[in-house]
């Protein structure tokens, strides 16, 4: 048999991307590192159990939230003000981050941003949640390879993040004007050879720092399940399927608690993206809050 | 129990995936993928902020800023309309007191004239009852004068007759009414005593 091969596995081959279909294209030789970020493998995914996944993610999304959002208590001129059922949970949400995350930090330019903080606390926190459903090991039965967690991967979490920052910059000339150039060289003028790269460095790092955090939030918890599960492949490949068996209730048991564990690290990460888009784009486009909220919004952002 | 079978037959489907998808082997690498992965998640991420934006963020947002608007419009009016209810409320115990204050004046003044009333009344019957009593009391001295001077001269008559009569002498006048004074004079005396 082959079980010391599977004993001795990789657990981070479980939490990877399986592509499914690729087009390879070598981009590394026309762009150099450029290119080699882009396309590491000399291939471009078209199809793989993550991008499934951000599409489940799309399509749950595009079904679900329209006919939520429409629950109404009636029709009538009050009825149409009070939400039913599982919209109430929505609204909350919604509500929370208008109020809570959004409203401090963007102003009185809120409800311009608020849909697209809105998109990003959902998108991430459905990818995130379908990345704990079973599906790869109910699409392993059937010996294919479906499911995982569309956020457990860099490429997809660094769009999201550089969404974020063309929304800062595209955002800080509209609506900062001169304030937002001015705000790249915040000392006196003969420092801007300094300065200015700083805060450009400055503004890169918040950009990789939150698709890292979030990629990393996810693999990990992903990673620690994988290597539970590897136990049970341990004790297969030295004691045959009954010790495998056996070994896997101890294992299960730890799995429904770290799964716990990552379900509220769903929820929590995808706050946290969702709050850190907020300040920053907040950082670009308001300008007129006193220092003690500039110096709580740098803190939070580190 | 059916926790135990719960655990068990994940226990078997956790096995089955470990042992399934174990046997790639080979070295992975954390930051798997490739720009393929990007173009989806921005074409997935951009149709869901379009579809949702239109569809579930746009009637979401309205519906809170208007029950915002509702619920500040229907605090401001209910605000408005206490404080003119308290308004009404003070206008109206105003009123009362006023009214009540002009009813017991009324009240007073009615005693009061029922008073002046009364002792007018006392005061007319009183000097009533004294013209009554002064008109008798004067009567009765008219009729008594007039009784003694009409007994005067009807005793002075007789007295003159029965003079003549017994002195069967005749008396001119001058001596008649002298005698007659006399007699009267003699009278008045002999009452006076």
């Amino acid at each position: 048999m082959t079980f010391s091969i599977l004993a001795s596995s990789n657990p981070l081959e479980h939490v990877i991307q399986h592509p499914m279909t690729t087009l390879p294209v070598d981009l590394e030789s026309k762009w150099g590192i450029v290119g080699w970020v882009l396309t590491p493998e000399a291939e471009i995914t078209i199809l793989s159990d993550q991008i499934t996944m951000i599409a489940a993610a799309g399509i749950l999304l595009t079904l679900l939230m329209p006919m939520l959002a429409g629950k109404r208590r009636g029709t009538d001129e009050i009825g149409r003000l009070v939400p039913t059922g599982f919209a109430n949970f929505l609204e909350t949400i919604c509500q929370y981050l208008r109020k809570e995350v959004a409203q401090p930090a963007l102003q009185e330019h809120t409800d311009r941003f608020i849909k697209y903080i809105w998109s990003v606390f959902f998108f991430v926190l459905t990818m995130n949640l379908l990345g704990l459903l079973p599906f790869p090991a109910i699409s392993a039965l059937f010996g294919t390879h479906i499911g995982g967690a569309a956020t457990g991967n860099i490429y997809t979490t660094a769009t999201l993040s550089l969404l974020t920052m063309l929304m800062m910059v595209i955002n800080g000339f509209r609506l900062g004007g001169m304030h937002y150039v001015a705000h790249f060289c915040p000392g006196p003028l003969w420092l801007a050879p300094l300065l200015v790269p700083v805060e450009i460095i400055g503004l890169c790092a918040k950009i990789f720092a939150l698709s890292v955090r979030l990629f990393a939030n996810m693999m990990a918890g992903h990673i620690l399940l994988a290597v539970l599960v590897g136990f049970i492949l341990q004790a297969w490949g030295s004691m045959g399927a009954t010790g495998g068996l056996i070994i896997a209730i101890p294992v299960v048991l730890a799995s429904v608690a770290i799964t716990m564990l990552e379900l509220f690290v769903a929820f929590l990460q995808a706050y946290i993206f969702t709050f850190l888009t907020t300040l920053f784009i907040g950082m670009c486009v308001v300008f007129h809050h006193d220092d003690h909220g500039h110096e709580e919004s740098h803190a939070a952002a580190h | 129990m059916a926790k135990v079978i719960f655990f068990l037959v994940a226990s078997l489907l956790t096995t089955t995936y470990a042992v399934a998808s174990g046997g790639e082997g080979g070295t992975a690498n954390p930051f798997a993928g490739d720009v393929g992965n990007a173009i989806w998640t921005l074409v997935i991420f951009v149709l869901v902020l379009i579809v949702l934006g239109k569809f579930a963020w746009g009637p979401i947002l309205s519906a809170l800023q208007q029950r915002e608007d509702f619920i500040t419009d229907s605090l401001a009016s209910a605000k408005k309309d206490r404080s003119e209810a308290e308004a009404r409320l003070a206008e109206y115990t105003a009123k009362l007191d006023e009214a009540r204050a002009e009813a017991t004046k009324m009240v007073d003044e009615g005693r009061r004239d029922a008073e002046v009333l009364k002792r007018k009344i006392e005061e007319d019957a009183k000097a009533e009852a004294d013209n009554i009593l002064d008109r008798a009391r004067r009567e009765i001295g008219v009729a008594t004068d007039t009784a003694i001077k009409e007994l005067y001269d009807v005793s002075g008559k007789l007295a003159v007759d029965i003079a003549s009569k017994i002195i069967r002498k005749e008396l001119d006048a001058g001596q008649h009414s002298r005698l007659i004074a006399e007699s009267i004079d003699e009278l008045n005396a002999s009452q006076k005593n």
